[in-house]
């Protein structure tokens, strides 16, 4: 394997065209009432896509807003349908014969009960995170072929939701069975061009990225038990604390070394492998970095609408408060704008930087016999993810 | 002729070709060669397009604009370039660089997907729901539907005392007796699908409510400010009303139903929330304020059935709209109830056809039950 063949992945993207960008979406956004949002979505993505770049030549998103709504028209018929129904025979058949709503208890379980129906989407969450990636790969590009991925959306929903209820009944000890099986049911149908990617490894090899988590579990318990026993609050207190501290970088950990094992153990056609060497350190640094500089900005937003407003408030008195009114909402709407706008730059987009810098495709001569794929017909757009809210920033 | 370096993809491979670009713009074209191409390729300026939203720092893609089943109207072929002399004169010489090219057809594909969509969802909210709540709300078995009620007059009492323990309902066991009696007087001879739970709340709003499974609570308020008993009546009778149409319990399962679906329709933005909050509630008006007319209508029948005067319920309208011209009225659309005048103008016609009519109460009866929380 020589040096030469190797691909590094680069990102060219800048926090000052992205936020521009993002802010100009998330005002049309704003006006049109989440109308451009379909829109919105998909221009961001052509920017990160197009910032994503390797061997000099740039990822190319070809979706367009048009289909994004369009996709999203018949989900939200489909969905609006299923929900409705749902959600009405739920509460009507709770009412009847599960809770006695005379008793505050039975009260609460009514009302919880609205939330619970959230389990019926369930299948239809899993469902539309397999079409929403299978459309991502149908409209990305690069070097002018298209990424592509076979129909499996329903057979992917039937797996995952055996491995998540597997996972919840050993409390959490299978969670690298699930992640790796629905990893490379995912992979597995994936294509760049005629050449099929392929997941080998085994799902064993996860526990070594998942220790932090059960480390941080086993914190978590131990404190609580030893705490209550010893009749120590601060053991308690602290402990816990600690323990949350432990999972939530175990989290990361585990997303981050997941990954890595992934991508080494994926190969391209016969002959092209990966190597994906992202850090834990890198991706909190990010995060933490990112959230004290947003905090830090809405901060002083806030500061300054509170000044306002006082200065506003002592100057027309008690008489006319609709002007002060605007004022705060228009400060709210802003701060809200830019809030979005600014975790783009400075948590998403970093992190997905760091995830392709400290990516590299060995034997890359091996791309050049790769043939282009025949457009997929069918792969309509994630309306159901869009609908569902689900897919996060971009 | 400007010349500049750049790389080829041709669409049907993955392989990478070095060409060389040339700008002719004479005969309008952008040409380039390179050692792996049979012959030169030619693209005509004008079909010449730039992708969109990459980012600036010198590279730049793109594509050719063909008429085609591909999703974005481009030929698969790719050619970029980093010169920026190059790119600066494509930029100056190629007149349709950033047009946005769309597929035939699609402006009839857009309107009829948008109507389809607008109009089920339409229908689910204001047809399928309601429809779906009222048959409910008929097969609830009564006992269940009346623990319902009581949950729900319970929380009302806890939010009007401010306290989990408040106990508000009035005992005066005189005013009870006069209560029991108008009761009567409406509902004697009259087929009813429930048994009424009539209470007197003791606080200040002048307002009554009708909960699941045949309960009424009326506040001290109203009958405070009531000038006479046939206004009580009047009111009760309305309230009756809503418990035979068993509007609570439908509008509770409506509730459940569309809870969410506008959210995910208007989805999560900037100020999503207030747009959701308003829609929400435009919707649910517009379902109480029939409602309201149906038992305005109620109230009268049952008032002419006990040959109570429906002016009572007249001049307890006179009383809301003296109270909202305080304040700045809402339009018709805003409001859960449909406007005053309308209903007090109705009230008081019905009374002019209505021909005998007694008093509901006596003086005695009428003053035990202003007094029933003392």
């Amino acid at each position: 394997m020589s040096v030469s063949s190797d691909i590094h992945g680069q990102y060219r993207g800048s926090r000052g065209a992205l936020f521009a960008l993002a802010l100009k979406v998330a005002l049309l956004t704003l006006i049109t009432l989440g109308l451009y949002r379909f829109w919105g979505k998909t221009r961001i993505r052509k920017y990160i896509w197009s910032s994503t770049v390797g061997d000099g030549d740039a990822f190319e998103y070809t979706g367009t807003g048009l289909e994004k709504f369009l996709g999203f028209l018949v989900a939200v018929v489909v969905l609006a349908l299923y929900l409705g129904i749902v959600q009405m025979l739920l509460f009507f058949g709770g009412l009847n014969y599960g809770f006695d709503p005379a008793t505050p208890e039975g009260a609460l379980a009514l009302n919880a009960l609205i939330y619970i129906n959230l389990l019926a989407l369930a299948p239809l969450i899993f469902y539309a995170t397999y079409r929403a990636r299978r459309y991502k790969m149908a409209r990305t590009r690069w070097r002018g072929v298209r990424f592509g991925m076979e129909k499996g959306a329903w057979g992917y929903a039937l797996r995952a939701i055996g491995y998540t209820l597997l996972t919840v009944v050993t409390l959490g000890a299978l969670l690298p069975l699930s992640s790796f099986k629905l990893e490379k049911y995912m992979a597995d149908r994936s294509y760049f061009g005629d050449a099929r990617f392929e997941q080998h490894g085994k799902w064993t090899a996860l526990y070594g990225a998942a220790k932090h988590l059960f480390f941080g579990l086993a914190v978590v318990l131990l404190s609580v038990g030893a705490g209550a026993a010893l009749q120590a609050p601060v053991l308690l207190g602290g402990g816990v604390l600690l323990g949350y501290i432990w999972l939530a970088v175990g989290v990361v950990y585990y997303r981050v070394h997941a990954f890595r094992y992934m991508a080494a153990h994926r190969t391209l056609g016969d002959e092209i492998t990966f190597t994906a060497q992202p850090t834990t350190g890198e991706v909190i640094k990010i995060y933490i970095f990112g959230t004290l500089i947003i905090s830090l900005i809405l901060g002083v937003l806030i500061f300054i609408g509170v000044a306002l407003f006082t200065a506003a408030m002592s100057m027309v008195g008690t008489t006319s408060m609709a002007p002060v009114f605007t004022l705060m909402g228009v400060l709210y709407v802003v701060a809200l704008l830019l809030s979005g706008a600014m975790a783009l730059i400075f948590i998403t987009q970093p992190t997905i930087a760091h995830f392709i810098t400290t990516f590299t495709v060995h034997r890359a001569e091996a791309l050049n016999a790769i043939q282009q794929r025949a457009t997929e017909t069918g792969v309509d757009a994630e309306g159901f993810a869009d609908a569902l809210d689900i897919g996060g920033a971009i | 002729m400007l010349e500049a370096d750049g790389s080829f993809f041709d669409g049907s491979s993955a392989a990478k070709h070095k060409v060389t670009l040339r700008l002719d713009e004479a005969r309008g074209f952008l040409t380039f060669d390179g050692e792996a191409l049979a012959q030169p390729e030619e693209w005509p300026l004008a079909e010449l397009r730039l992708l969109r939203d990459q980012p600036t720092g010198g590279w730049l893609t793109f594509a050719l604009h063909i008429q085609g089943e591909d999703e974005t109207l481009h030929h698969a072929a790719r050619l970029s370039c980093r010169d920026g002399a190059m790119n600066a004169a494509l930029r100056r010489a190629a007149p349709n660089l950033t047009r946005r090219d769309i597929h035939k057809g699609i402006g009839l594909r857009v309107v009829t997907k948008l109507t389809l969509a607008v109009v089920a969802v339409l229908a689910m909210i204001f047809v399928i729901l309601p429809a779906m709540a009222t048959s409910l709300a008929y097969l609830m078995p009564r006992e269940r539907e009346v623990q319902f009620g009581q949950a729900v007059v319970n929380q009302m009492e806890w939010f009007l005392s401010g306290e989990r323990t408040g106990d508000l309902a009035c005992t005066n066991p005189e005013g009870l007796a006069a209560l029991a009696k108008m009761e009567a007087r409406l509902t004697q001879g009259r087929e009813m699908d429930y048994d009424l739970d009539i209470k007197v709340f003791d606080h200040s709003m002048v307002n009554a409510f009708a909960a699941p499974g045949g309960q009424i609570v009326l506040l001290r308020g109203l009958l405070d400010k009531a000038t006479s008993a046939e206004a009580v009546a009047g009111v009760l009778a309305h309230e009756i009303g809503h418990v035979e149409n068993r509007d609570a319990t439908i509008g509770a399962l409506r509730a459940a139903g569309s809870a969410g679906l506008l959210s995910m329709v208007l989805g999560d933005f900037s100020g999503g929330t207030l747009a959701v909050l308003v829609t929400e509630h435009l919707i649910s008006t517009s379902h109480t304020r029939k409602a309201e007319t149906l038992a305005d209508d109620y109230a009268l029948k049952a008032l002419a059935h006990a040959e109570v005067s429906s002016e009572g319920l007249a001049t307890f309208f006179d009383y809301v709209i003296e109270r909202q011209g305080q304040g700045p009225s809402l339009p018709a659309y805003l409001n859960s109830h449909p406007p005053s005048q309308a209903r007090a103008a109705k009230s008081r016609g019905f009374a002019a056809t209505q021909q005998a009519t007694s008093p509901v109460l006596t003086e005695a009866e009428w003053a035990a039950l202003k007094a029933i929380c003392d």
